[in-house]
């Protein structure tokens, strides 16, 4: 049974001999019919079995005539058995193979190396079969065949791999994170730098040289010029019909689309760019910085540029000692690398009390690794421009607000690498900038706002040296007149017996004119504030401030307040609103006056407010007063429903238990579209001699019919009582 | 228990060494395949991290935030929205609005009508950007800025949404984005705290900063921001007591650095050394601080340039003069919060003032810089914490209305600090309730900053209470696009 299946083994082996140099003699003849296709295809699927057995297989041979095995009669046909079999499905798979090629995309050096070695691996198995019932057979005839089958199976074997999962498959973990040199934006090529790597990436794994799927290449310009099989690759100037294009944008489900569904497919971004490319003609010899600037393709392709970490500034110098860097350390005096891994250094002087030019001088030992120089506002001179000449690699220089003059510009022009010189606030004139810019090979912003240049000269310097930016900066003379700002109080709106009234303003040069009757300052008619006028009782001050060349003021109102007695303690008897508590019942005699926008924040402002009952405040005074008034500064804002008190009484005596009542106010309401005010509103009597006084000032209960909030409690909001 | 000690020493011979080492090794490699990099030796590099060190050489070395507290409405600024104007009145459609929640003042609204922005827009700058009419100034620079339409956030009320932007967390006890940096990059002057703090208010419905929004969090208490108030203290506790001169307060000085140096010979702790070194900062800012505060000696270009508001101290005027003065002295982040901008209602009065008062000083800000060469190394950032709907709170009159928070969208700009100047990236839907392409998301936004300034936001971290903690939390991605 066993010798007639070995038998019958041994005759399929001879007639694959024969069929597969059939096929290799013919293959060009061959035509595969579409019914076999599916057999070649298993060829990935068998090809492992022969691999495994014929390893050991050869294995086995190669240890054959080894003393223990020599004699032994099952080892010698276990290992001949085990050849035969893995010659047969070796002969299986190779016909596979064979199939598979004649189909489409199976072109290149590393498919034609896999057939031959495959085909080769077949054939030297089956003659090592057939050598092994000769008599010559030796031990040196079976380890040398062992040795060559073996290898010529590893090879066939490698090949195959090559070709499925492409060159470097194996160690590009290991070599893929040496991430290739970033390439600077000036030098970028178009093809080279942007469109080739997408090719790299995406596509060359298949249309490559050694395995021309579609007989077409995509890693260099002769092979993408050519096309495939299906013709030429683009029509240039027309993405819309250009094969590559199309082939991009078929439906993913769809056979032809590229890349396969499976494999990596493009991003909007690279198809974008691969359009772009083809729309501008498929260039490729073309700088990318020599398209228009405002071309998408080159848009597109810098932003591939744009600075990532990868692109930290390289620098040709080298650190320097940690140790001496932090010695020329001090208060005064920063020094810091760019980055943690950066030689850079950057160095910042401050306080022009400690400054002196060896501060520059002692830096010598850090001159080649000092690229950005912040000297800001020191006292720096001209001769210490010699000093700023030693630091080689500098790079950006701020001399913005120092003493120096720009006659000795050019000691700085030896540093090659100066690409930004701020020079704002000195001195510098436009003869010596002339002459000395132009020895300055790459400088880029000149900063030269408040220097004395006029337009006309920076304009002239700016045609002279188009390369480098001249910045001139805001000047106020030319741009259109500014509205001033209102003076401001000088001294305290509240006094006792009298005071002088005090207006300022803060722009320098500013006039205030100011009226006590109530009409709005002109620029005329009004007196001139002196800052003399004594005032010995309440008055309101309107003002506003002219200055030439601006706009005048809005007018401002000043309220004098007169409070001649501070009582010695006061107690609220009614709570005040949970929101409006300032800084509780002292608050109405601190002297800090509320403003409007009470709520923003509520309980950062000097309001006191009642809305659900009345404000009932009684005073001590520990010596008896004479007193005639009382007023209450409140806040009236219809449009938030803050209201004056609908009725305020004052109340007075010599006890806290005996008190008469010495008079009462009914305050005007506001009417209808009424501007908001702030204003001391309550009433006068007879002077009577108190010890305590009891306020009570009822909060509007409802609110008038034009209201939006009609019928609601108005909220009152009081900051400052006035007892005179 | 000496013997089994020496029991233990003699047990433990070399195969048990081996066999044990083996089951060590073992672990370890499979403990590879659970964690990649264990044994990757170029990446622990890369991770380890120095304080004040950037991870990259930085494009900006300073930010100013010109942060407008409350939310400006964006259809009334930068996003032009003619359809709004158009749909004036519609409901709006329950497609664009999907499940966004409401904040409780608009919760129970019956009717949520769409209202187009009351000014109008122009075109400006080489970029074409539109700008509305109440940014007159900001208009002018438009080709210096860039404007991001279409930021979104998580929170939906004031503090969450103000402490997410400024700590990547919306429940605060985190760094704030300044302290992260001052941590980061450590100090360029150290004559000045490193994360500064200026405040101001508008006449719009405002809402509360609170020092949380400066706090360093877990980070050293040196990363702190520092409030600068206006008046005669800018820095608190900062002056010497009455009575004391300049001198006196020198050998004080001198004497307790020598105790405290005792103290550190003694107990080796580096706090105390820290604290000498504050004590120092802090006679040294006595002299710098005053100078950096002084106006006087501003030219009128400037003065003119600011709006003459910058000489009266509080305004945002005065701060963001006073940021630019810092920014150049080397301060690291200058923090400005400018109050008033949440128009619930009343918005059409109300924004016309609030964006006056900031107009003019913003792109001053952007100007002066410029002029002195400072806009490339300086990253100056306009935005509030959330934008505002495009319906209208309460009532719908022809001349008012009110805009409710919205998170979906809302625009800031920003501006050098190697930023791409004159562009516009990002757009929201026709009605401009959606962001329609280009999301940046919070920590995007922040991740793009500290990309800026030469961090890595995936390795700026600390360790605290047994989790590494990041500005960007767990996520956020840097905003290339919009980097020069």
């Amino acid at each position: 049974m066993q010798k007639k299946l070995v038998n019958l083994a041994e005759q399929g082996l001879f007639a694959s001999v024969v069929f597969i140099l059939f096929l290799l003699v013919f293959e060009n003849k061959i035509a595969i019919p579409v019914w076999l296709q599916p057999f070649g295809r298993m060829h990935p699927l068998l090809l492992h079995f022969p691999i495994t057995l014929l390893l050991l297989a050869v294995l086995m041979e190669a240890f054959r005539f080894y003393k223990a095995y020599a004699a032994n009669e099952s080892y010698r046909i276990f290992s001949r058995n085990l050849l035969l079999v893995g010659s047969l499905l070796a002969a299986v798979t190779v016909i596979m193979g064979l199939f598979l090629s004649k189909e489409d995309g199976y072109t290149g050096s590393v498919v034609q190396w896999h057939k031959w070695t495959g085909a080769a691996t077949f054939f030297l198995a089956a003659l090592l079969y057939w050598a092994q019932q000769k008599r010559w057979y030796s031990r040196v005839v079976a380890q040398t065949g062992s040795v060559i089958l073996g290898v010529i199976l590893l090879s066939a074997g490698h090949y195959g791999a090559t070709i499925t999962h492409g060159a470097d498959f194996v160690l590009a973990p290991l070599t893929k994170n040496q991430t290739p040199e970033p390439v600077d934006i000036q030098q970028a090529l178009v093809f080279n730098d942007v469109i080739k790597p997408i090719f790299e990436q995406k596509c060359t794994s298949c249309h490559n040289p050694d395995k021309l799927k579609g007989a077409l290449a995509l890693n260099e310009p002769e092979a993408i010029q050519k096309g495939g099989k299906s013709g030429a690759l683009f029509v240039a100037g027309k993405p819309e019909i250009s094969l590559l294009l199309r082939r991009i944008h078929l439906p993913v489900e769809e056979k032809k689309h590229m890349p396969p569904s499976g494999k990596a497919q493009l991003t909007p971004t690279e198809i974008k760019l691969l359009a772009l490319w083809v729309k501008g003609r498929a260039e490729f010899n073309k700088k990318v910085v020599d398209l228009p600037a405002t071309d998408s393709l080159r848009i597109l392709a810098t932003t591939l540029f744009s600075p990532t970490e990868l692109t930290e500034p390289e620098f040709a110098f080298d650190a320097a000692d940690d140790e001496t860097i932090k010695e020329l350390n001090s208060d005064y005096r920063t020094i810091a690398p760019l980055s943690k891994n950066s030689p850079a250094l950057s160095v910042n002087l401050y306080n022009k009390a400690s400054y002196s030019p060896e501060k520059l001088q002692e830096l010598s030992p850090i001159k080649s690794q000092v690229v950005y120089l912040n000297l800001n506002k020191m006292p720096v001179h001209d001769a210490d421009l010699k000093h700023i000449s030693q630091f080689e690699n500098l790079q950006k220089l701020d001399i913005n607000f120092t003493d120096i003059t720009g006659k000795e510009l050019n000691q700085l022009a030896t540093l090659q690498h100066l690409e930004s010189l701020a020079l704002s606030g000195t001195q510098v004139k436009f003869a010596d900038l002339k002459n000395q810019i132009a020895t300055f090979k790459n400088l880029k912003t000149v900063a030269l706002w408040e220097t004395g240049l006029t337009d006309a000269e920076i304009n002239q310097l700016q045609k002279a040296y188009p390369r480098i930016q001249f910045i001139a900066g805001f000047n106020g003379d030319k741009s259109e007149p500014i509205r001033l700002n209102p003076p401001q109080l000088g001294n305290s709106a509240i006094f006792a017996t009298s005071t002088v009234v005090q207006l300022r303003h803060p722009v320098k040069g500013v006039v205030i004119r100011y009226t006590t009757d109530g009409t709005d300052p002109d620029s005329i008619n009004s007196p001139l504030m002196d800052n003399k006028m004594v005032i010995t009782g309440s008055k309101s001050i309107k003002a506003k401030a002219y200055k030439d060349g601006w706009i005048s003021s809005p007018v401002a109102t000043f309220d004098y307040y007169k409070n001649s007695y501070k009582p010695d303690s006061s107690t609220l008897l009614l709570p005040l609103s949970p929101v409006h508590q300032a800084e509780g019942v002292k608050s109405f005699f601190d002297h800090k006056l509320g403003t409007f926008n009470a709520n923003s924040p509520a309980w950062a402002n000097n309001w006191l407010g009642v809305r659900k009952n009345d404000l009932v405040l009684v005073s001590e005074f520990k010596k008896p007063v004479s007193i005639t008034s009382v007023e209450l500064r409140t806040m009236i804002e219809p449009e938030t429903s803050i209201f004056p008190p609908s009725l305020i009484e004052v109340w007075g005596g010599n006890s806290r238990d005996q008190m008469q009542l010495l008079g009462t106010a009914h305050p005007a309401m506001p009417i209808k579209g009424s501007s908001p005010v702030l204003k001391a509103i309550g009433c006068t009597f007879k002077p009577h001699t108190v010890s305590y006084i009891k306020i009570i000032a009822k909060p509007l209960a409802q609110i008038p019919e034009w209201h939006s909030n009609k019928g609601n409690k108005a909220l009152l909001l009081v900051d400052e009582i006035f007892i005179n | 228990m000496e013997k089994e000690i020496l029991e233990h020493g003699l047990n433990f011979n070399r195969r048990r060494f081996l066999s044990r080492l083996s089951l060590g090794l073992g672990s370890a490699a499979l403990g590879s395949l659970l964690i990649p990099d264990l044994f990757g030796g170029g990446s622990a590099d890369d991770e380890s991290f120095t304080p004040g060190m950037p991870h990259f050489a930085p494009k900006a070395k300073r930010v100013i935030y010109l942060f407008q507290n409350g939310a400006p409405s964006q259809q009334e600024l930068f996003d032009y929205k003619p359809k709004l104007r158009e749909m004036w009145g519609q409901e709006i459609p329950p497609s664009v609005r999907g499940t966004q929640r409401l904040t409780g003042m608009t919760a129970n609204q019956k009717e949520f009508p769409l209202v187009g922005s009351f000014v109008d827009f122009k075109q400006y700058g080489q970029s074409r950007a539109w700008v509305s009419d109440l940014m007159p100034y900001t208009a002018k620079v438009v080709d210096d800025l860039c404007i991001v339409k279409s930021m979104y956030t998580e929170a939906i009320n004031h503090d969450p949404a103000l402490t997410f932007l400024q700590t990547g967390s919306q429940q605060g006890n985190r760094p704030s984005m300044g302290s992260w940096l001052s941590y980061g990059l450590g100090n360029e002057n150290k004559n000045l705290p490193n994360f500064t703090v200026l405040l101001s208010r508008g006449i719009g419905n405002g809402q509360g900063v609170y020092s949380k929004l400066w706090s360093n969090g877990f980070l050293d208490s040196i990363h702190q921001g520092v409030q600068f108030s206006k008046g005669e203290d800018p820095v608190l506790y900062l002056r010497d007591p009455e009575g004391m001169d300049r001198k006196a307060r020198r050998d004080m000085l001198d004497n307790l650095a020598q105790l405290n140096e005792m103290g550190y010979q003694e107990f080796g702790d580096p706090e105390i050394m820290a604290k000498v070194k504050q004590y120092e900062m802090a006679y040294r800012m006595q002299t710098a601080v005053p100078e950096v505060m002084d106006l006087s000696k501003e030219p009128d270009d400037i003065i003119k340039l600011y709006g003459p508001d910058c000489l009266v101290p509080g305004t945002f005027a005065a701060n963001c003069l006073l940021a630019r003065k810092l920014s150049e002295n080397g301060v690291r982040f200058v923090q400005l919060y400018h109050q008033g901008w949440d128009q619930h209602g009343n918005l059409p009065f109300e924004i016309a003032k609030q964006a006056k008062d900031v107009d003019q000083a913003s792109a001053a800000l952007v100007t002066d810089l410029k002029q002195r060469g400072l806009l490339d190394e300086t990253l100056v950032i306009w935005g509030g914490e959330f934008g505002r709907t495009s319906y209208t709170q309460g009532k719908l009159t022809k001349e008012n209305y009110g805009r409710d928070h919205h998170p979906r969208c809302f625009t800031i700009w920003m501006a050098g600090g190697g930023i791409k100047p004159g562009i516009v990236y990002g757009e929201t839907d026709e009605v401009g309730y959606n962001v329609a392409s280009n999301p940046v998301h919070v920590h995007d936004f922040q991740a793009t900053v500290l990309h800026q300034l030469g961090l890595n936001h995936e390795k700026l971290i600390f360790k605290h209470l047994g989790r590494r903690y990041r500005l960007t939390d767990v996520s956020g991605k840097v905003v290339h696009d919009i980097i020069a």
